[in-house]
């Protein structure tokens, strides 16, 4: 059984009076993401990330299409759904302001139905694992972002959920506490087989977390593939790193093929397109002309991958 | 890390029963948990809780000046009351008012407007009982405590309740008043599933419960127009009842059963809202 099933969803939003027309936030989307995957949700603002995700935890009701979420329908099983998934947005708190992160624990360990016991070992459990327990016992107002977030994803896991959808979940965060939050996620999908299904606009989220990228725009999927061949099906392009024991001969690398990001003295940064000249060919070619120091081959970073669908109509 | 506690295959949980398969201990009711986390608090805000609680004395001052006056010039009773029992209606109406708090309503129009209300959503129980049940939590410390200074106070000045059989089902009444109020909240604030926003809604229910809930005096000083009008209505149920089983005379006790009711017309017109509420909700974006 597929951890998610969407076939057609759609969903439009009413628009709330006469002066505002309706707005079809998500066009017949069909994906399936089968258990234990990791994969990215990624699209411009106002794609339908949200609405979808809120669709499939059963939030919001779809004007038309299907959708399983471990073979239950979200919006007419939400309860039921609830105690198997679990969900993470950036931008909302499911903690109480008002008291530490051990009680607002508790708490939704009764909610979910789980015993004291239970929840006291999965906390300390998650805890350990976040370097977080010293955390649990100051108000959650006192707590930083980063702070506040490794705690709600203790929330978020603390009833074991087989999938886990992540909406914007390291926004806000500093650079340490975004590392730790991902290598956390994909801990649990390694140990626990946990479904991770994210969104986010931060692109080291997509390349540290995910191995598939699902691309929405304009409220329909414009691409679905590997994280790894993403960057192979989309640009036609590498970068070459080359540091010269001197100048190159005549001043310029002009090559067909080969264009000059950026170069500094004897460093260089080049672009080379694969379709018109091959990587292999461009190195024998440099090899053989100049006095090469150091040389690497890189793939063009992920944001320009990205930008690149982004920009394909849908 | 161990799996133990994780569910009987350790890691894996898409083969296992996340919840079901904890064992040992006992489980406590979401809504109880709720109550007495809601409760504690209140208490963890010794501030606010001050401040309300002054508020209500101040008025009881007020109105022990205000109904001794007014029984002074009307022959020592009014409308069937003595200045005593007067005070002591006020005492328990304010209580029963003063214990849920003053914008519940802006306050559950915001989260549904905002679409917090979402993260709500994603749990197992009803939004509507867990928010109720928390509510009640801290309405029934804020209750206690007006009550206990309340009878101190007005004990001190105006004696003992003058309707004393009567005033033993004050505090069960006192009880569904605030259910009941906290029950209609929720159901008024539940037009902002549609409109957005609740203020329009709370500065309307606020008048009500004040003029037609008998907030400020019995029902038997208004025109008998308006005094049927609110028979009618359920706000009386909110703040005369109890008041009036404390200070009334003779006793009625079918009030109790009467509010018991209404509370549960208010509740099924919560539940009913809120679940149309939540089939409808549109939130876009994050």
């Amino acid at each position: 059984m597929p951890a998610v099933e969407v076939d057609g969803l759609g969903k439009v939003f009413r628009g709330g009076g006469p002066r505002r027309r309706p707005v079809e936030a998500v066009r017949d989307i069909t994906f399936v993401v089968e258990p234990g995957e990791r994969v990215a949700y990624i699209g411009p603002n106002g794609a339908g990330k949200s609405t979808s995700i809120k669709m499939l935890t059963g939030i919001l009701h779809p004007t038309r299409g299907s959708a399983r979420v471990l073979g239950l329908t979200p919006w007419t099983q939400r309860r039921e759904l609830a105690r198997r998934i679990g969900v993470l947005f950036g931008q909302r708190s499911q903690l109480w302001f008002e008291l530490p992160p051990r009680q607002s624990f508790a708490l939704l360990g009764r909610i979910y139905g789980l015993d004291r016991r239970t929840t006291a070992a999965r906390v300390e459990e998650l805890g350990a694992l976040l370097d977080s327990g010293d955390l649990f016992d100051v108000p959650v107002r006192s707590l930083s972002l980063g702070q506040r977030m490794r705690c709600e994803l203790v929330a978020t896991m603390l009833h074991a959920p087989q999938v886990l959808f992540l909406d914007e979940p390291t926004i806000g965060m500093d650079l340490v506490a975004k590392q730790r939050f991902r290598e956390l996620v994909v801990w649990l999908n390694r140990e626990r087989q946990t479904t991770v299904f994210l969104t986010s606009h931060d692109v080291s989220d997509v390349e540290q977390v995910a191995r598939r990228v699902i691309v929405i725009n304009g409220g329909t999927i414009i691409y679905d593939d590997r994280v790894a061949a993403m960057r192979r099906s989309v640009l036609s392009t590498k970068l070459i790193e080359v540091r010269f024991e001197e100048p190159p001969a005549g001043g310029s690398l002009d090559f067909d093929g080969l264009r000059v990001l950026r170069e500094s003295g004897t460093e260089y940064k080049l672009v080379v397109d694969t379709r018109r000249r091959s990587i292999r060919d461009v190195l024998d070619t440099l090899l053989d002309t100049e006095r090469v120091a150091d040389i690497s081959v890189v793939d063009p970073p992920l944001e320009d991958v990205i930008a690149r669908i982004y920009g394909a109509q849908p | 890390m161990t799996g133990g506690v994780w569910g009987p295959s350790g890691a894996g949980t898409f083969r296992g029963a996340p919840v079901s398969a904890a064992a040992g201990g006992h489980t406590v009711s979401p809504y109880a948990a709720a109550f007495a986390a809601a409760a504690g608090r209140v208490l963890r805000r010794p501030g606010e809780l001050a401040v309300r609680l002054l508020f209500y004395t101040v008025i009881l001052v007020v109105f022990a000046a205000l109904w001794s006056a007014a029984a002074a010039a009307t022959g020592g009773h009014v409308a069937g009351y003595s200045a005593a029992a007067l005070l002591w209606y006020v005492t328990v109406a304010e209580a029963a008012v003063v214990a849920t708090k003053p914008r519940l309503i802006e306050d559950i129009g915001v989260d549904i407007g905002t679409g917090a209300v979402a993260t709500e959503m994603l749990r197992p129980v009803s939004v509507l009982w867990l928010r109720l049940a928390s509510e009640l939590g801290e309405a029934a410390v804020r209750l206690a405590m007006a009550l206990a200074i309340g009878t101190a106070f007005t004990w001190a000045v105006g004696g003992a309740p003058p309707a004393r059989a009567g005033a033993l089902l004050a505090l069960p009444s006192a009880v569904l008043a605030v259910a009941a109020n906290l029950a209609a909240q929720h159901a008024f604030a539940g037009a902002a599933f549609w409109l957005s926003d609740a203020k329009a809604t709370w500065f309307l229910y606020q008048k009500l419960v004040f003029l037609l809930g008998g907030m400020l005096l019995p029902l038997q000083l208004f025109p008998a127009w308006l005094e049927r009008v609110a028979w009618v209505l359920p706000f009386w149920t909110m703040a005369y009842a109890p008041a009036r089983l404390t200070a009334g005379s003779p006793p009625q006790p079918w009030l109790l059963a009467a509010q018991a009711a209404w509370l549960v017309v208010l509740a099924g017109a919560a539940a009913v809202v809120f679940a149309a509420g939540e089939r409808h909700l549109e939130v876009a974006g994050g």
